[in-house]
């Protein structure tokens, strides 16, 4: 419901009667459009499908002069001829209709009278994702379907935090998969992997119920013509409109399968995959994904000793947690030669900062790191990489403080010495079983 | 509820993490924490990944068969450490009655007829419970599943 109640805010703003813009400005004719636009930019901001669709409709506004809007209502402007007729796209007609109405309203002051008018507009501007998605696809039959189908399918875009969406860009991350350094996204775009997901649902979903309505008009239009012509001789059945009651079984499960997979690709990241196979495949990896990760995060809550939040014994989680990151700091001072001292004081900012936040919560700290270009590595992973690469000018950067993570990305600051993760290994308070397992489990997550 | 991380007191993630909380003090008092050696550590990490798993399957109780599959194995796993005469014998009734509800319902080589055969089989692995599930369930469970994992990496314990 979150485009919704964002038009009903601005529908409230544009028509209340404070406006920071003026109101004298208004022109019945050209200039009026381009204030519209203006009006209407800064409050649609377009971070979901719904509003891509209305913002690109609105800007279209200015763009084609008022002479155009076919108005069923009589305007009270005499200026405002009939215009031509427009076949397609009906959908062009209500927004121009709508946003000549509420700019007829703003030059009248939007008075008290026209409260009846305005609520007609509200509930004429909470149809219209759903009119306008429905004449985009085309075929006006399959309206009031399609109002149900997008508000359910929005539904769950607003359900999901923001938390789950920095563990699915983690996992985009690690898909991405090259151990040098691809460069991460930024915090902020986790929310939006799923709104051109949700944009990608809902226009999936919407040729498929499309297709499936197109297909049951087709089969109850076919039926009874197929009755009599069965007399003569045996019709072949069209592709999905068979009779025989195997195959609409089949069909039928068909179609819980389509219905299930595209639940599950909302849950998944990168589920822009059009092959169902490939889907498959992207579900079993994550699938894989999120368990090594549950068996990580129980492997370092062993390690080194329960979350503060279990009331008995908080200091010596803190502890535990601040040798490492002191550890980690006084390596950084160590190792001096090896990099440019502006790197060492931000890289101790940052450690302290992430032993801070694992503290409190493993997904806050996560989300810190990934926003940072950071990320986990198993100690022994990172002596690998570190040896492989130490003569390349591939530059790479571990935080080995913390060291059973299995997560595979690394983002390049400065070069890393070996020596540097030796020393973090000596005073990590894993010991070497920790790092024997995390080994295992680094081996395991590589893709064959 | 005052607890700002916790929009609704029998969400799946207030039960989850409610019970994991219990089970973390367990088995906190149990232990000392200075134990360092690596069959300690290991130890209490699979003590740590057994709660986590028994708490995730008793939020979820009996409504998915993953659960139920989940309990199940926890349930022969500690019988079977208890006693372990007792725990082959219901072991094998266990196994004879899921091989006969597997038989029933589908051949171990599922054809499912929409050819997504070797996906759907290491699906099957990685699902608790899933060698018993025709596709379409198999989907459903893996969503929950999902979902399910999703809430224990990002409950509030951390983990951490």
């Amino acid at each position: 419901m979150q485009p919704c109640s964002r038009e009903m805010q601005a529908m409230n703003s544009l028509l209340s009667p404070t406006q920071q813009i003026p109101l004298q400005d208004l022109q019945p004719n050209g200039n009026s459009g381009t204030h519209q636009a203006q009006i209407h930019n800064p409050q649609f901001d377009p971070t979901s499908s719904h509003d891509d669709f209305l913002d690109q409709m609105l800007s279209t506004l200015p763009s084609c002069p008022w002479s155009d809007l076919k108005s069923p209502w009589d305007p009270p402007k005499s200026d405002e001829t009939p215009p031509s007729n427009h076949d397609n796209n009906v959908g062009f007609h209500y927004d121009e209709i709508l946003a000549s109405k509420l700019r007829q309203h703003q030059i009248n002051g939007g008075g008290g009278g026209t409260t009846a008018a305005m609520k007609m507009m509200m509930q004429q501007q909470m149809m219209l994702p759903g009119r306008l998605i429905a004449a985009a696809g085309g075929g006006g039959l399959t309206m009031p379907l399609h109002n149900d189908i997008v508000d359910g399918s929005s539904f769950k875009s607003p359900n999901q935090q923001g938390g789950e969406g920095s563990v699915q860009a983690l996992y985009n991350g690690f898909g991405a998969g090259s151990l040098h350094g691809t460069n991460n996204q930024s915090p902020n775009q986790p929310q939006h992997f799923h709104h051109p997901q949700g944009g990608n649902m809902q226009t999936q979903s919407f040729g498929a119920t499309a297709g499936t309505v197109m297909n049951q008009s087709q089969a109850s239009g076919s039926t009874t013509g197929g009755a009599p012509a069965q007399l003569k001789q045996r019709v072949r059945a069209r592709r999905g409109q068979a009779t025989d009651p195997h195959s609409i079984a089949e069909r039928l499960r068909r179609e819980r399968i389509a219905e299930r997979m595209k639940a599950l690709q909302e849950l998944v990241p990168n589920a822009n995959k059009t092959d169902k196979a490939s889907m498959l495949d992207e579900i079993i990896d994550y699938v894989k994904f999120l368990q090594l990760q549950v068996l990580s995060m129980s492997r370092l809550g062993g390690a080194a000793a329960v979350a503060p939040l279990v009331a008995d014994m908080p200091s010596e989680g803190g502890d535990c947690v601040q040798t490492t990151a002191g550890g980690g700091g006084s390596l950084q001072r160590n190792s001096n030669g090896n990099q440019p001292s502006a790197n060492n004081d931000s890289l101790t900012v940052t450690e302290h900062q992430v032993a801070k936040l694992m503290e409190e919560d493993m997904g806050s700290a996560m989300q810190y790191l990934q926003g940072k270009g950071l990320c986990l590595m198993p100690i022994s992973l990172a002596t690998a990489i570190s040896t492989a690469t130490c003569h390349s000018r591939n530059p790479m950067i571990n935080k080995g403080s913390s060291s059973n993570h299995p997560l595979l990305q690394s983002n390049g600051d400065g070069p890393s010495s070996p020596s540097m993760s030796v020393l973090t290994v000596q005073s990590a308070t894993m010991g070497n079983g920790g790092l024997d397992g995390s080994a295992k489990d680094a081996a395991s997550v590589s893709k064959p | 509820m005052n607890n700002p991380h916790h929009l609704n007191p029998t969400s799946l993630k207030s039960r989850f993490t409610t019970r994991f909380l219990r089970a973390l003090t367990k088995i906190r008092a149990q232990k000392p924490i200075s134990s360092s050696s690596p069959t300690e550590i290991f130890r209490r990490y699979r003590r740590i990944k057994v709660a986590a798993d028994k708490s995730m399957a008793y939020s979820v109780r009996s409504r998915r068969i993953w659960s139920r599959a989940m309990l199940w194995k926890l349930r022969s796993r500690s019988y079977r450490r208890q006693d372990p005469c007792s725990g082959r014998r219901s072991g094998k009734t266990n196994q004879a009655i899921m091989k006969k509800s597997s038989n029933e319902n589908t051949t171990t080589r599922r054809e499912d007829g929409v050819g997504f055969v070797e996906e759907a089989d290491e699906l099957r692995q990685l699902v608790p419970g899933g060698e018993t599930m025709n596709l379409c369930n198999l989907l459903d469970e893996t969503a929950h599943y999902i979902k399910c994992l999703t809430t224990q990496l990002f409950s509030p314990i951390g983990k951490g």
